[in-house]
């Protein structure tokens, strides 16, 4: 399935999403859309976690900070493993502003991650019916291969 | 594996095929990076093992040994510390370890390096940089066997030791080497008329075997140095101290010359908080035991509170440890901390008898080899206990120490748990410097961590992954997971549920729609019927992007509602948003009766047939992802 990115997520994802899709064979034949299931729900308990941490966050309480920072980096490393561009560097803002023990800039750069996150998942499931569409459109069969029981 | 395994060796087996068949273990908490990692690796024709907590990594480490080549690791995990990680591998199993992070900042980069690892991967990470990390096995397996050359020859041996030595303080970059450096040379010229002494020896000593620095001989030096005062301790009288046949003056020379290296660094440590020196060559794994010790030490250190009794009685719990049968508890470790606590800070001799007892309980099991590094590295501590003495001043040592005694006892109490579990230590006859001894351990949850099935941990051998959905439904009717288990009696007698997960509204779609079959992919609205589980799945709309993300991550709405993708396999999305109130289990069951539903048991019968290859890692890992929020804030 090595296809160009899709147009309609442009600058969401860069081209790591098109590593993750390279690495689609065979033997992992729903890798992608498994990968990136994967991320929206881990994300999602993320920016839950991350909406808290602002709120309870009082200047200068640094273990708070702390968890932020905690969270911060693990939907980085996973923004960015998928290749969530634009997530990704909304969290880079995000940790300096947490860095600096900014909450109002924590709470700015939540709300751009919230919304950066919805768009991204928007263009993803925009970009899996595109998929499943073309794949209908290729008359792929029914799993109805006799070695099923 | 065994071809592989040997052909990592040099020049052995099939060359051509490695790094084909690479045994590497990937670490990460999260879900989705250790998925890709472990789906590159994969494409790199690795045999692939995951695991999504540290503990459950270093078990599986600790429980097969020699069946890793390279351990990949991420930094920041909720467990474990990536670095403790890294030391603890290198330490015990001494593999290679790359650490991964999102965070690529130097500082961090920099520490890893410190702690010793072989290189520093920053996510997100392409498959070209994990094609190349064979390169670290055998980088480290090379220097091993240049090592073990290099001190091959018994005639020069000493003196070759201290040419490398002084390599190693050349090339060192630890700026008091020099210092250091010029402090040996003045005293072995200030030794000269020594040396002529002892030239008589030295044929004879040429013939000798090559000196192995037991658990007890290293004691015996460290007693000495202490006496004479890290300052004052030269060579010549060291050895009349120790008063060992067969030793000569070189070979405590050279490892006076190495201890004092070692505390150089450790001297780095207290001035500067967490930040390790560096080590290099063979010094390095020396002290690589060390390193482990010095991660709590160096923590007490840099608060400018640790005493030199506790430095000592610490001291003492690592000489203790390489002791298979090592009776002495962690009882009297404590016991012996206190004691040395109460008394003054000055009777370096007492403090040396004290951690001497354990010494004398310490079994010959271990290989010298090991002793040999053990030793070394429990020198430094006394020593470094000396050392600090005369430097640190006056401190408070029971408040200092009281609270760090109890996880030090209770790191001690897993560790020597862990001690007597292993039988042996492996020595590796390439080298006669080798760490081996498991060290300060994390406690409690190691053993019951890695019970298979009994922790949401996935632990993946090199299984593919399929099916995320599906999978979910063996594990809930079939394994053996305790987790798993409690949950699936619940949710089986929920009904069947679930769709397409999207957003969540909170209300459960616990019910009807599930029995709608969803072949036309169009996603029908769950009706909001009163659900015992907060669950959040909920099948949205069609084309329906109703309101954007908020807080609750509850109305998100993608536009594409279609549950399942038509394709080689089928798949079925796992729900894209999960309340933390739910069941997850109910979630995957309501996930599995959709998807059995929807396909009118076409694509069925397929899932079935990858779940049981897949079965264990898939059910692990996804319920890893899935128990998991309910442990976090």
């Amino acid at each position: 399935m090595k296809r160009a990115l899709c147009p309609v997520c442009s600058g969401s994802i860069d081209e790591q999403f098109l590593q993750l899709q390279q690495l689609q064979d065979e033997s992992s034949p729903n890798f992608v859309s498994e990968v990136v299931n994967i991320y929206f729900h881990e994300s999602e308990k993320l920016l839950r976690n991350l909406r808290e941490d602002c709120l309870v966050v009082v200047d200068k309480e640094f273990s708070d900070y702390k968890k932020m920072g905690i969270h911060l980096n693990q939907f980085m490393g996973s923004s960015s493993s998928i290749g969530a561009q634009r997530v990704r560097n909304v969290c880079v803002a995000f940790r300096a502003a947490s860095e600096q023990n900014n909450r109002a800039g924590c709470l700015r750069a939540l709300e751009l991650l919230e919304y950066e996150y919805c768009y991204l998942k928007n263009k993803l499931h925009e970009l899996f019916q595109i998929e499943q569409q073309r794949i209908l459109a290729a008359g792929v069969r029914y799993p109805q291969q006799p070695n099923n029981p | 594996m065994a071809c592989a395994s040997g052909g990592k060796s040099e020049g052995a087996a099939v060359p051509d095929q490695f790094p084909v068949g690479l045994r590497v273990l990937v670490v990460d908490d999260d879900v989705v990076c250790l998925r890709v990692l472990e789906q590159m690796l994969r494409k790199c024709m690795y045999n692939v093992t995951s695991c999504s907590q540290a503990t459950v990594a270093l078990n599986l480490l600790r429980e097969r040994k020699g069946c890793f080549d390279v351990v990949l690791s991420d930094v920041h995990m909720p467990d474990m510390d990536g670095f403790k990680l890294l030391e603890l591998v290198g330490l015990e199993m001494d593999l290679p370890v790359i650490m991964m992070s999102a965070d690529g900042r130097t500082n961090l980069v920099m520490r890893g390096i410190r702690h010793g690892a072989c290189d520093y991967l920053i996510k997100p990470i392409r498959d070209e940089e994990l094609k190349n990390i064979w390169q670290h096995v055998v980088r480290k397996r090379w220097t091993e066997i240049k090592e073990h050359d290099h001190s091959g020859s018994m005639e020069d041996h000493d003196r070759q030791k201290r040419a490398v030595d002084d390599a190693e303080y050349a090339s060192s970059v630890n700026e008091g080497a020099d210092e250091v450096l010029k402090a040996q040379r003045k005293r072995r010229d200030s030794k000269d008329e020594d040396d002529t002494e002892f030239e008589n020896d030295d044929p004879t000593t040429a013939k000798k075997p090559r000196v192995v620095w037991s658990v007890e001989l290293h004691q015996q030096f460290v007693s000495a140095v202490n006496q004479l005062g890290i300052d004052k301790a030269v060579p010549k009288r060291i050895l009349e101290l120790m008063n060992v046949p067969g030793l000569t003056r070189e070979n405590v020379a050279s490892h006076l010359q190495k201890f004092r290296l070692y505390l150089k660094r450790l001297s780095g440590v207290a001035q500067q908080q967490g930040v390790l020196p560096a080590y290099c060559g063979t010094v390095e794994q020396n002290l690589k035991l060390a390193s482990l010790g010095r991660f709590d030490i160096q923590a007490l250190v840099a608060s400018g509170q640790l005493p030199p009794q506790a430095l000592a009685a610490l001291h003492a719990e690592f000489l203790s440890r390489p002791a298979g049968n090592l009776i002495l508890p962690a009882m009297d470790q404590r016991t012996l901390l206190h004691a040395s606590l109460q008394g003054s800070k000055c009777i370096p001799v007492d403090r040396n008898v004290a951690f001497g007892q354990p010494l004398m309980k310490c079994s010959s099991n271990i290989t010298k080899q090991t002793s040999q590094s053990l030793m070394s590295n429990e020198d430094v501590h006394s020593e470094f206990a000396a050392w600090s003495s005369k430097h640190l001043g006056d401190m408070a040592p029971a408040c200092a120490l009281g609270s760090v005694n109890e996880p030090n006892s209770d790191m001690l109490m897993s560790f020597i748990q862990q001690q007597q579990q292993k039988q042996s230590i492996i020595p590796e006859p390439s080298r006669s410097i080798n760490v081996q001894p498991s060290c300060l351990v994390v406690p409690s949850q190691s053993s019951p961590n890695f019970q298979a099935g009994n922790s949401p941990v996935s632990v993946n051998q090199n299984r593919g992954f399929r099916n995320v959905a599906v999978d979910h439904n063996n594990p809930l009717l079939q394994s053996n997971n305790s987790s798993g288990v409690g949950q699936t009696s619940e949710v089986e007698s929920k009904p069947p549920c679930m769709l397409s997960e999207f957003g969540a509204a909170g209300s459960v779609s616990s019910v009807s729609s599930c029995s709608r079959n969803v072949k036309d992919v169009a996603c029908q609205r769950v009706p909001s019927s009163p659900s015992t589980i907060n669950a959040v799945l909920q099948v949205p709309n069609m084309n329906c992007m109703q309101g954007s993300y908020n807080g609750k991550l509850d109305m998100v709405q993608g536009s594409t509602r279609n549950s399942i993708y038509v394709g080689k396999g089928t798949f079925i999305p796992s729900r894209f948003a999960v309340d933390e109130h739910e069941f997850p289990v109910s979630n995957v069951s309501h996930q599995v009766k959709h998807y059995v539903q929807n396909n009118a048991n076409k694509v069925k019968q397929e899932s079935n047939m990858d779940l049981t290859e897949n079965l264990a890692w898939h059910s692990e890992a996804a319920l890893a992802a899935l128990f998991a929020p309910q442990t976090t804030a």
